[in-house]
């Protein structure tokens, strides 16, 4: 047990698990490149980066093919961490180069947090229009919405990986259970007719339209429109089965146990504690030409308990940051009268420049340390 | 920089920390945004709301794909109309016109048809021309020739299968992309569909009707397709 431990410790703590390392991230980079034709930017994130293991379907049978991107820079976090715990032994002479290895440490710890914490949202104005949340790129929700009140809704948000499982939900706030009778992340609504399958819906719009499964798409130029048939079950008269899709553009409405409510499949939101009003969008360009010139977003920031009322403007490398957030010009549409903002929430977002001013700050020091040394040798 | 003689093992507490942050960090990968939430939020105003919460106009519909459905059955109660997307068209631009043999009986209107007609034929057959309008390209001659295909019951084609498939005819300017489906059964509908994407905008000329009586009427359809031309509204 003891030698084993020793072997581990050694292995750890060596140069060349070190390298190995970074050959398998080099070879995980190269084949995540070539792997992008298949499956887009996204689908290979996920795949080859943000796994521990890659796992290939090989026909029918999915096998594991190599280390992933979070095996790979952990036991390369791991490793430097290691070393460093194991030969430390700090003199001035060096100090330089445990500042660039911290730094270098931060950054991977950096990277780690923001694979987990960070998330990307966009916010979709058009001129005059408010706003008080975002919506996610790809994350998907089952909103369940009870609207009988006049002035607020209570939202039920089921993320739609429970969909995908077929968990059944059962949340106090609904008076009936959720339970998923199929889902397709990928699929094709159209008209029922005597050739299609019969409906799996027995109430709603998913008596006039049938979902029927596709292949996923990972084109960057195509979506992949989500379907899924819920059945709302409670202990007497059951709403009944329900068609969602990200493809019907407004929710179903019904009523039940005295209550009015709305149910949709929609991207993921997240609410803010304030409101923007797209007050104008610019679209500049140079004069005579079509060649854009800048981008910007004229905005009201309003908050629900009136501190903040005040006049932003947002434009290409100069985001808002605000509440933990930071808006991006990202787009625009609809003959410039629609400005698309990129939300980003990265409560990691210092960590990559705090590990570069390190980094720097090291080697500035390792090198004055030996630019001095070298100084002082040949005046004396 | 690697040690020539690593020291006998012993259980240091640098090595406890190392152990720590491999936890914390597997840990960390472990956590899932999978709970179910809720939350209370002011109602939305009716205007942010899609508009076919505040406009309800009966029937067809526009998916978020781009994809239309066009309805076969009444819709089976009032929040079925929910399902009408914002791109119904309500285009104030140049509109096309087009010229339609007697013998074929303008139908009234829908909410969404440009143009209707009742062609009958032979024993009481009956086939339908809808002309429709929406704007953008609504997914493409390929997701569109799809949608029909779906209607017949038969499988989607390939774009390159597509080329083969599209007679092309030119009318005053106007590109206009003709298909002939038929499904398998020829008891079963046929259907003729022409695709013209003019000013932002794809028109959709449809002839749907048993496989028989669309099959006779495809010559007068070409005639008719190419008297199809621009008119200022």
């Amino acid at each position: 047990m003891k030698t084993l431990l020793i072997d581990v410790r050694r292995i750890m703590v060596s140069l060349q698990l070190t390298v190995v390392l970074l050959v398998f991230g080099m070879i995980l980079v190269f084949a995540a490149t070539l792997d992008q034709t298949n499956l887009g930017i996204w689908g290979i994130q996920q795949k080859w980066f943000r796994s521990f293991i890659v796992f290939q379907d090989l026909q029918g049978v999915t096998i594991p093919i190599f280390p992933g991107g979070y095996l790979v820079g952990g036991l390369l976090l791991i490793n430097l961490i290691a070393a460093h715990v194991d030969r430390f032994k700090f003199t001035w002479l060096k100090a330089g180069i445990f500042l660039t290895h911290a730094g270098l440490i931060l950054l991977l710890i950096g990277e780690l947090l923001s694979g987990i914490f960070q998330e990307d949202f966009h916010m979709r104005l058009n001129e005059g229009q408010t706003k008080n949340y975002a919506e996610a790129y790809r994350e998907h929700e089952l909103a369940i919405i009870d609207t009988t009140d006049a002035k607020v809704d209570d939202v039920v948000s089921i993320p739609e990986i429970l969909l995908a499982k077929g968990t059944v939900v059962q949340h106090p706030d609904l008076p009936f259970r959720v339970v998923t009778r199929a889902y397709y992340p990928n699929s094709f609504l159209q008209s029922p007719s005597a050739i299609t399958p019969a409906s799996l819906a027995t109430v709603g719009l998913g008596l006039s339209v049938i979902a029927s499964p596709q292949p996923v798409t990972y084109k960057p130029t195509e979506t992949n429109l989500i379907s899924a048939y819920v059945e709302l079950i409670s202990p007497d008269n059951s709403p009944g089965v329900f068609l969602v899709s990200t493809g019907l553009v407004a929710p179903q409405l019904f009523n039940y146990a005295g209550r009015s409510w709305r149910m949709t499949l929609r991207p993921k939101r997240i609410y803010e504690p304030f409101s923007l009003t797209l007050l104008k969008f610019s679209h500049d360009r140079y004069a005579g030409t079509d060649i854009p010139k800048n981008f910007s977003s004229r905005i009201r920031l309003k908050t629900s308990d009136g501190r903040d009322d005040r006049d932003v403007v947002v434009f290409m490398n100069n985001p808002l940051r605000y509440a933990g957030l930071t808006f991006y010009q990202a787009g625009f549409e609809n003959n410039d009268r629609t400005s698309i903002l990129q939300v980003v929430r990265n409560p990691s977002w210092l960590v990559p420049y705090v590990a570069c001013a390190l980094m720097s700050i090291g080697l500035l020091a390792q090198f004055g340390i030996h630019l001095a040394g070298f100084v002082v040798k040949r005046s004396s | 920089m690697c040690p020539q003689n690593i020291p006998a093992f012993v259980p240091y507490p640098r090595y406890f920390f190392i152990c720590g942050i491999s936890a914390f960090t597997l840990g960390l990968t472990g956590c899932g945004r999978t709970k179910v939430q809720s939350y209370r939020v002011p109602k939305e105003n009716a205007a942010s709301l899609p508009s076919a919460m505040t406009t309800a106009v009966p029937i067809s519909a526009t998916l978020g794909n781009g994809a239309l459905i066009e309805p076969v059955m009444p819709l089976p109660n009032a929040s079925a109309t929910a399902i009408l997307g914002p791109k119904v068209s309500k285009a104030n631009g140049p509109v096309l016109t087009w010229k339609a043999p007697t013998e074929w009986a303008p139908k009234p209107l829908g909410a969404m048809r440009k143009g209707s007609f009742a062609i009958p034929g032979e024993g009481g057959a009956l086939a339908d021309l809808s002309i429709t309008s929406f704007p953008g390209a609504v997914g493409g001659d390929l997701a569109n020739v799809n949608r029909w295909r779906g209607q017949l019951g038969l499988i989607p084609i390939t774009g390159a299968e597509l080329a083969d498939a599209v007679l092309r005819i030119n009318a005053n300017g106007l590109t206009i992309n003709l298909v002939d489906l038929s499904s398998t059964d020829p008891a079963q509908a046929r259907i003729l569909g022409a695709l013209v994407e003019y000013d932002g905008a794809m028109w959709f000329f449809k002839i749907s009707g048993p496989g028989e009586l669309v099959g006779t009427l495809k010559p007068a359809f070409v005639n008719f397709l190419q008297s199809v031309k621009v008119s200022s509204p």
